[in-house]
């Protein structure tokens, strides 16, 4: 579904991802891991079309097709969807028109018919269950005034009704309780299907306690520099970072 | 607010608003002095006075004429008896050997005068790494660190030696950024001007050192007219300070000075200024008019930097300005503006930006006491052509007492699409939570204003140079004296 | 100058009271204000008064049709015909009349001219203790092309009691009007006032409407501001606060294409201590269109504990687009919080980058974020209906596929 390959980008002349590989294909899990500051949510960033990064190198290729060449919203209309890191204040457009929105622009992309706004709030209901979200906050401003949990479930929400093929949850554990980490794994577990594809970017294991990932990457200094099965999480939450960039760096050296 | 409390800030006011002038002497030095008054006559003396050259001279009585047909702004929020201009003494120069070959022989008098002042110009024992330059009433009497400057090409000396041996630089420059009529003070000090500091840096060159010019006014009934002009030649540095001060006296003296600057593609300029001239007494009597032109222009990639903390005055009407002329310039105004008892100051900047992806910063931040009246007047304009330009302005007001005043009056104009400009201000007093936790932690009332007002005014104070942040952080503390220290 | 002579003949063949002359008089010493004129130094009215007008000139009926297709289909309305009064709402402990002759002290030479010229307008006076639930819609009419007319008006909200109103000027089968209107409201003790102004009127219309608002103890007046239509717009908008615990709230939206002006000159004197006002502007300019903001904010000596809040927002979303904004603090008091911001600028990248993340392209995202941008000043707006109408007019302004029923 998803093939990266030696990809170079960066802010302006600062070269941040440094000839990455990667691989996904419909039905997985990954999680890309990594400390601070290896280029996590550059890869995000990037995937998703954020005209703040540079692609100076290498490719990526969703469903066959070059994705580089498109803007962010005929990504979008592709079916890549970025759960933000920090999600965007958007004070005085309300969640459900945002969503509907967001909706009927790829509908007009993929040349449907507009959802009506019975059928939308249909759907909305069924996700909100899901997710655990309370009837008012379909009319509350997107995300403002939105608590750290909020903001992440408001997310999930929207992935839920995108319903997107391949799905990047950036940092999406970070600022979250249990209990709102909990709702998040679960609607991602619900939300997982053979057609679709997820990429969890985390810095800890936390929550690949809930989703299973199929496979685990360690992002260090712009390269994926491990791949491997789930355990490798585990062994990175009890010996760190520290055992596998020293190898790295030396190898660089 | 507890009755002991508002008793000590009540004592506390008292002491703020009855701080002494500390540098009210005058020093007896016998002058060279011209009658009162402006006439033609005096327009050619002062000229003729200074062996000025023909274009020089004609460059005065043109600066004159145009004068004689321009009236005195009044739109600043500032009252005043306007000055009779017939009853200023428009040249006054210390009698003293015309040429000096070193520093040792200047004027025991004088140097007493400086010694008070905290100055040394004592090359030997100089402490810091700057060089002054002084100029007494009308006319500067003391260059030091000559030598070493000249050495990389600097000149720095007095502008009537500028105009003497270095005519083309100044003819070129000369009222480049402000010009003869562009107000009526510019035009009165383009007519009398009597000395000044003139620089220039040369291409690439980084000054080694802070150059300095050290204003006083001394003689009684004498206007203060000098005339800056800086001038840093393509990829050079500059750091440059001003310090000035005046004896008390009863009557109000007149300074209406004139700063240029040019940096010209890739130059950079900082100019900081402590002014403290005399603000008369509590009662309003006395002090000086502090009407000042100062404004700067940047060409491709240049910077001007103004900082500003101004404590003295009775009256003071200043806004050093930026043109940000060449795409990519920078201009930066950080300003302290300290009125008490029955000062008025109308202050602030002007920030024209002309050239693509310009910035400006604008740091402003009013303390008004006793019952004086502070005023922050700004402009940001961004024209039609400064694409990509950016402004960040902001402006606070502290109160302290409620007989005081404290207004803004920022003009923002945008022409483009592409900028942004961003501009906050907030008036407040100290705050009671503030000085009550500052006084649960054993700091008393006088001591958390002092903190408190230091914080507040440290994003400005910062921007000065070491030697001079001191010393702005000492007037500080004598124009509230007793609640800063 | 055309309209000033037009003044001058006008007033020559009226019997005006002696105060009225003075009044003119005064007027006519300096005439219309110019850009000299600190207060209109970015708002020139050399175009508007340099056009052919007739004065005060009356012209013809309005069907009930007209009035139903302009007006927001409220209980209560007011309707005025070139300023006559025609027809008013039965309203039980208000009383509505025509035009009265009053007196207010401001020294606005624009005030002057309308003291002396005026004949129309409208007075209501809501008696002590009186809450109208139902809002009040006051619909102006104008039917003359090229007329050069005045309104004044004089709302009294008595002690303790609630109202609401709506006011428009429309234009029906003319465009050139040009319309000087002086609006005087007291708001008594503990009163509370909404007034909204809805300024959509047609493509040549001109417009001077000055508010003045004074309120006693524990008042609270809102004053919302929507411009969407006209050619040249100025608004003076004052506030005095003559008692203690009094709140001035106003909220202004400018949404101006073409070569539309709309100036907004809102000024709060704080008299009193313990009071509060709140202002918040947003402006978007299109096209060639100029936004000019200048907002007062006075603490006069011993108004003790005021709290005054004001900020003004400025998106050019276009090279040909100006703004020129001038907030103002004049502090005399120390014991207070006052603050302005002001922002001019674009769209948030962020924002946008994140609406076209979810499959939102990225003109229709601009326009939403527009959208969003100013309806933040509607949210203040709490009769349903004016709400829904402004965020109508804000869709169809911005051209945005939005729906704003949800």
């Amino acid at each position: 579904m998803l093939k990266i390959k030696n990809l170079k980008a960066g802010v302006e002349e600062n070269q941040i991802l440094k000839g990455l590989n990667l691989t996904v294909k419909a039905g997985e899990i990954h999680a890309i891991m990594g400390p601070n500051g290896s280029g996590k949510s550059t890869l995000s960033a990037v995937i998703a079309g954020n005209e703040n990064y540079e692609v100076e190198e290498g490719s990526i290729e969703f469903e066959d097709e070059d994705l580089l060449d498109l803007s962010p919203e005929e990504r979008a209309h592709k079916g890549v969807f970025l759960s933000f890191q920090y999600p965007v204040e958007i004070p005085g457009i309300s969640v459900s028109n945002f969503i509907k929105t967001s909706i009927n622009e790829r509908r007009k992309a993929l040349g449907i018919e507009k959802l009506s706004t019975p059928d939308l709030l249909k759907l909305m209901r069924e996700k909100m269950e899901l997710l655990s979200i309370k009837k008012g906050y379909l009319s509350r401003n997107m995300n403002e005034g939105f608590s750290g949990g909020e903001k992440k479930r408001n997310e999930i929400f929207q992935m839920a009704m995108l319903s997107p093929k391949l799905s990047i949850l950036d940092e999406t554990d970070s600022g979250l309780d249990i209990d709102a980490l909990r709702i998040v794994a679960n609607g991602v577990n619900k939300l997982k299907s053979k057609d679709n594809a997820t990429i969890i970017i985390t810095h800890y294991q936390r929550l690949l306690d809930y989703i299973t990932p199929d496979y685990v990457h360690v992002l260090y200094n712009g390269r994926i520099i491990k791949s491997g099965s789930k355990e490798l999480a585990h062994e990175l939450e009890s010996k760190g970072y520290d055992w596998i960039t020293k190898e790295a760096d030396k190898e660089w050296a | 607010m507890s009755e002991k409390k508002q008793l000590s800030e009540d004592i506390l006011l008292e002491e703020v608003t009855s701080a002494e002038y500390k540098y009210g002497f005058t020093t007896k030095i016998e002058s060279d002095t011209i009658p009162k008054g402006l006439t033609e006559k005096v327009v050619r003396t002062i000229s003729a006075k200074k062996n000025e050259p023909d274009w020089m001279l004609d460059y005065r009585l043109n600066a004159y004429n145009a004068w004689l047909k321009m009236d005195e702004p009044d739109w600043a929020n500032v009252e005043y008896e306007k000055p009779n201009y017939q009853d200023v003494i428009y040249y006054s120069a210390p009698k003293q050997k015309p040429v000096l070959d070193s520093l040792d022989d200047l004027d025991p008098e004088m140097k007493k005068t400086f010694d008070k002042l905290g100055i040394s110009i004592d090359e030997q024992n100089r402490l810091a790494n700057v060089a002054v330059d002084i100029v007494m009433d009308s006319v500067s009497v003391a260059t030091s660190f000559k030598k070493t400057l000249a050495e990389k090409g600097i000149i720095f000396c007095s502008i009537s030696d500028a105009i003497k041996n270095h005519p083309k630089l100044v003819k070129k420059y000369l009222s480049s950024v402000v010009p003869v009529r562009d107000n009526f003070f510019s035009a009165l000090n383009s007519a009398v001007f009597s000395d000044g500091s003139f620089c220039y840096i040369p291409k690439g060159v980084k000054c080694p050192m802070e150059l300095s010019t050290y204003f006083r006014i001394n003689e009684a009934g004498t206007g203060q007219f000098e005339r800056t002009l800086l001038i840093a030649d393509e990829g050079s540095q500059v750091s440059y300070l001003e310090g000035c001060t005046a004896p008390m006296r009863d009557e109000n003296q007149l300074h209406a000075a004139v700063v240029e600057l040019v940096a010209l593609d890739n130059a950079d300029i900082k100019y900081s200024t402590v002014q403290n001239w005399y603000p008369g007494d509590k009662n309003g009597k006395g002090g000086v008019f502090n009407f000042v032109t100062k404004r700067g222009i940047c060409h491709k990639n240049a910077k001007i930097s103004w900082t500003q903390v101004e404590t003295g005055s009775a009256v003071t009407w200043k806004y050093p300005s930026c043109i940000l002329k060449g795409d990519n310039s920078i201009g930066e105004f950080f300003s302290v503006a300290v009125t008490n008892n029955l000062q008025q100051a109308d202050t602030g900047t002007k920030m024209i930006h002309l050239g693509k992806n310009t910035k400006s910063t604008i740091i402003a931040k009013g303390i008004s006491a006793g019952k004086s009246n502070g005023n922050y007047r700004g402009l940001v304009s961004i024209s039609k052509g400064a694409t990509n330009s950016r402004n960040f302005s902001q402006c606070d007001s502290l109160l302290m007492g409620d007989k005081c005043g404290s207004h803004t009056f920022p003009y923002i104009e945008v022409r483009n699409k592409s900028s942004q400009v961003e501009h906050e201000a907030t008036t407040s007093k100290v705050g009671e939570d503030q000085i009550f936790y500052c006084n649960q932690r054993g700091i008393g009332t006088e001591a958390a204003i002092a903190l408190i007002v230091n914080g507040y005014c440290k994003d400005v104070l910062n921007q000065l140079p070491m030697e001079f942040a001191v010393e702005a952080q000492k007037l500080l503390e004598i124009s509230l004296e007793g609640s800063v220290g | 100058m055309g309209l000033i002579n037009e003044i001058k003949n006008y007033s020559d063949k009226k019997n005006l009271s002696a105060d009225k002359r003075s009044a003119l008089d005064n007027f006519l010493e300096n005439g219309f204000p110019t850009i000299k004129d600190e207060e209109w130094r970015y708002t020139s009215l050399k175009k508007t008064i340099s056009g052919k007008y007739s004065i005060n000139a009356v012209g013809r009926d309005v069907t009930k049709k007209e009035v139903e297709k302009h007006s927001l289909g409220l209980k209560h309305k007011i309707i005025l015909v070139d300023g006559f009064l025609i027809s008013k709402p039965e309203i039980k402990n208000i009383s509505i009349s025509a035009y009265s002759e009053f007196i207010s002290n401001t020294n606005e030479a624009l005030e002057k001219l309308n003291y002396s010229l005026a004949k129309n307008g409208y007075t209501i006076s809501v008696h002590a203790n009186t809450t109208i639930e139902e809002p009040i819609e006051i619909l102006f009419f104008n039917t003359v092309e090229n007329n050069f007319i005045q309104y004044r008006n004089i709302i009294t909200v008595g002690d303790n009691s609630q109202v609401k109103f709506i006011e428009k000027i429309q234009n029906i089968d003319c465009d050139n009007v040009f319309v000087n209107s002086f609006t005087h409201i007291n708001c008594e003790s503990n009163s509370k006032l909404e007034f909204n102004k809805i300024q959509n009127n047609t493509p040549n219309s001109s417009l001077i409407d000055t508010v003045d608002v004074f309120q006693k103890k524990d008042s609270v007046s809102n004053i919302n501001t929507l411009i969407f239509g006209g050619k040249f717009i100025r608004n003076n908008l004052n506030f005095e606060q003559n008692g203690t615990n009094a709140e001035s709230n106003m909220n202004g939206i400018s949404v101006l294409n073409k070569n539309q002006l709309a100036d907004n000159h809102t000024f709060v004197d704080h008299k009193s201590p313990n009071c509060r006002s709140n202002e918040m502007y947003k402006g978007v300019y299109l096209e060639k269109s100029k936004g000019v903001f200048n907002g007062k904010i006075m603490v006069r000596e011993d108004s003790q504990k005021i709290d005054a809040f004001q900020s003004n927002n400025t998106l050019l979303l276009s090279e040909d687009a100006t703004i020129n904004s001038k907030p103002q603090l004049e502090i005399y008091a120390d014991d207070v919080k006052c603050s302005h911001g002001c922002t001019i600028g674009q769209l948030d990248k962020e924002a946008l980058f994140y609406m076209r993340s979810r499959g939102i392209g990225k003109e229709e995202a601009q326009a939403i974020l527009t959208y969003a941008f100013a309806s933040e000043a509607i949210n203040n707006i709490t009769i349903n209906k004016v709400a829904m109408l402004a965020k109508k007019l804000l869709i169809n302004k911005l051209d945005v596929d939005l729906d704003h029923n949800i």
